[in-house]
């Protein structure tokens, strides 16, 4: 590897672990959106910035992009608040407004410089080695590597000091209001990091490929965990994995990084989205037809306690008796005998005793309101599940 | 007897977008009572409570909490929202969710620690709720839930306590265990004021009672003023219909 390449993928996982924090605070906000308004509407900031500075790297650009970027929040909650449109829509007002006032901005009047389009758009993460910080002789490194650095140490520290605000704020906003731990400062606040590092991330990634970095991660760990500090680490650990491996897909395919990175992220999502083994597609779904099954054979064991009489209990009649269309009666019957609750004798269906046992504490469960104990009793019965 | 007032509310008013929810509230709340706020749909039941909390601010009136303004008797207040305030699928445990109630004695930055952690799990056992403290709240009971919301006001141990519809959505068992818990602090010499909606029940469990809508219509004891006239003037004609529904 050469000394570039290493400090591309530097960037980029910088990039990645600055973009997760706020996201994941966003995606448990439902506020994925608008850091998509954020990315773009940052653009008139850093215009103004750079027509006052005329220097791309100054620190003014990134206060004034972080400015807009709040102004953003502010004018969709002011477009909300008069209750004449949905918040959705307010951010569809807002941002592309603010966004092609930067376009304008730059068309008419900083035609020559790197602020194109397309690399407001889309970044371009293999050029930043060439843009060094050097103090006399001395070469510091990337200057990207700085900005990104010292972005996510400010992340960093303020996460780590107000974790306990952020997660009271974002879980329940009421209480932490009474309790004096004022949510409009930590809504602010976030969206003033969530400016910053869309900022920072914006040379690397660009304004679009910016919400990947913060959405995809935090919605991927979202679907593994039950816990806000693992879906932090998670969503940290999916944004590098996905910087990196995006890096090198890039250069396998000579395609470009951030797009490369973009996808990665997409797929990582689709394969936890399928196989999370909680709330994965695979595993709901398995679970429904579990239900589904389990549900039949209790109906069925009620249907076999009601009935002394054999037409009634006779294999051929069930299907009639029982409305047993979604489930194949043939399954229901397996699990029925695997788990020895009923026999069956030249076509006709008994009870066992532990069949009976079983199907007598589901009814007093059913007729006292106690549902959800059928679960914990399938537990001590059932020798095998549906 | 003449009790301390907990609360004390002064010309209350409440706008939304210029159109008053709350029109002009004198209230006091003594020391000791335990309370339902009742009133229809869209009498400003909740947004009493949350503007008593600084939640909500007045386009006019005051509150005083003991004599003082609210934020600076934060501590003497517990407050359960609306179960339905909050997304159950946040990614956090019953404990953590108890824990919160510390958050405000601890003020800003300070991490919640073992006291806080002995604290939150006697509040959880007192709800009977101790086998459930690692669960993830989404996989909870609604009346689970709501137990959940009333170990973390518990934690805050206040003087008075505000509770948004605590029995929505909850089994007669939790109902029960609540109400007796609201009966205990009251014993205890706490304030508890209940936003309600079970006009049947408002005998049995309270012993003070505030009739709201928009206007405040009557407040005092259940035994005095719990009666068809006020009902009438709170509910309208057909206030039996909407006690039946």
């Amino acid at each position: 590897m050469s000394n570039a390449q290493i400090e591309i993928q530097l960037i980029a996982s910088l990039v990645a672990i600055a973009c997760a924090i706020p996201g994941t605070f966003l995606v448990l906000r439902k506020m994925a959106l608008i850091t998509d308004a954020i990315s773009h509407s940052i653009l008139p900031g850093i215009v103004i910035g750079f027509f006052i500075t005329h220097d791309l790297s100054s620190p003014l650009l990134i206060i004034m992009a972080a400015a807009s970027g709040v102004l953003t929040v502010v004018l969709v909650e002011f477009i909300q608040k008069t209750g004449l449109v949905k918040e959705d829509t307010a951010i569809g007002l807002v941002f592309p407004a603010l966004f092609s006032i930067g376009i304008i901005l730059i068309a008419k009047n900083a035609n020559d410089i790197h602020l194109d389009v397309d690399a407001v758009l889309l970044g371009e993460l293999a050029f930043a080695p060439f843009d060094r910080l050097s103090i006399g002789d001395t070469d510091l490194g990337p200057k990207s590597l700085w900005i990104i650095g010292t972005i996510l140490i400010i992340t960093l520290g303020l996460l780590f000091t107000f974790f306990k605000e952020l997660k009271v704020s974002t879980f329940d906003a009421g209480l932490a209001s009474a309790l004096g731990l004022s949510p409009v400062v930590m809504h602010y606040g976030l969206m003033t990091v969530s400016s910053i590092t869309t900022v920072g991330a914006f040379d690397a990634v660009g304004a679009i490929l910016v919400i990947a970095l913060m959405i995809a991660p935090a919605a991927t760990a979202y679907l593994l965990t039950n816990d806000l500090k693992k879906m932090l680490f998670l969503a940290v650990v999916f944004g590098v994995a996905s910087a990196l491996t995006g890096y090198w897909v890039a250069h396998v395919l000579d395609a470009s990084i951030s797009g490369s990175m973009t996808t990665v992220l997409g797929l990582l999502f689709l394969l936890v989205y399928l196989f999370a083994p909680e709330k994965g597609l695979f595993s709901v779904l398995y679970r429904q037809k579990r239900q589904r099954i389990e549900v039949s054979l209790l109906t069925f064991l009620l249907h076999l306690r009601n009935h002394k009489e054999k037409e009634e209990r006779h294999v051929k009649h069930l299907n009639e008796h029982i409305n047993w269309q979604k489930v194949r009666s043939k399954s229901v019957l397996d699990l029925a005998l695997k788990n020895n609750m009923i026999t069956i004798d030249h076509d006709i269906v008994s009870l066992t005793n532990k069949g009976k046992k079983f199907t007598t504490e589901a009814i007093d469960y059913i007729v006292t309101n106690k549902n959800s104990e059928i679960e914990n009793m399938k537990d001590r019965f059932f020798l095998f599940r549906g | 007897m003449s009790k301390k007032i907990a609360v004390q509310i002064d010309d209350l008013t409440v706008a939304y977008n210029y159109k008053p929810v709350l029109w002009d509230i004198d209230l006091a709340i003594p020391e000791g009572v335990l309370m339902a706020i009742v009133g229809p749909n869209g009498a400003g039941k909740s947004t009493l409570i949350k503007s008593i909390l600084d939640i909500i601010k007045p386009i006019a009136g005051s509150v005083q909490i003991y004599g003082k303004p609210y934020k600076k008797q934060r501590s003497l207040v517990a407050y359960v929202p609306q179960k339905g305030s909050v997304d159950w699928d946040f990614p956090t445990t019953a404990l953590d969710v108890v824990m919160m109630g510390t958050y405000g004695s601890l003020g800003w930055i300070k991490r919640p620690g073992q006291k806080q952690k002995k604290a939150a799990l006697e509040a959880l056992e007192k709800v009977g709720m101790l086998a459930f403290k690692n669960r993830q709240i989404s996989q909870l009971s609604g009346g689970q839930q709501q137990r959940i919301f009333l170990a973390r006001a518990l934690v805050q141990n206040a003087s008075i306590y505000f509770m948004d519809e605590p029995f929505q959505g909850v089994d007669a068992t939790t109902e029960k265990a609540i109400i007796n818990i609201l009966k205990e602090l009251r014993k205890s010499g706490k304030t508890v004021i209940v936003v309600h909606h079970d006009l049947q029940t408002v005998p049995e469990y309270f012993d003070w009672v505030t009739f709201l809508n928009v206007k405040k219509i009557a407040t005092g004891p259940v035994k005095d003023i719990f009666n068809d006239d006020n009902l009438t003037k709170t509910y309208g004609i057909n206030y039996k219909v909407a006690v039946s529904q």
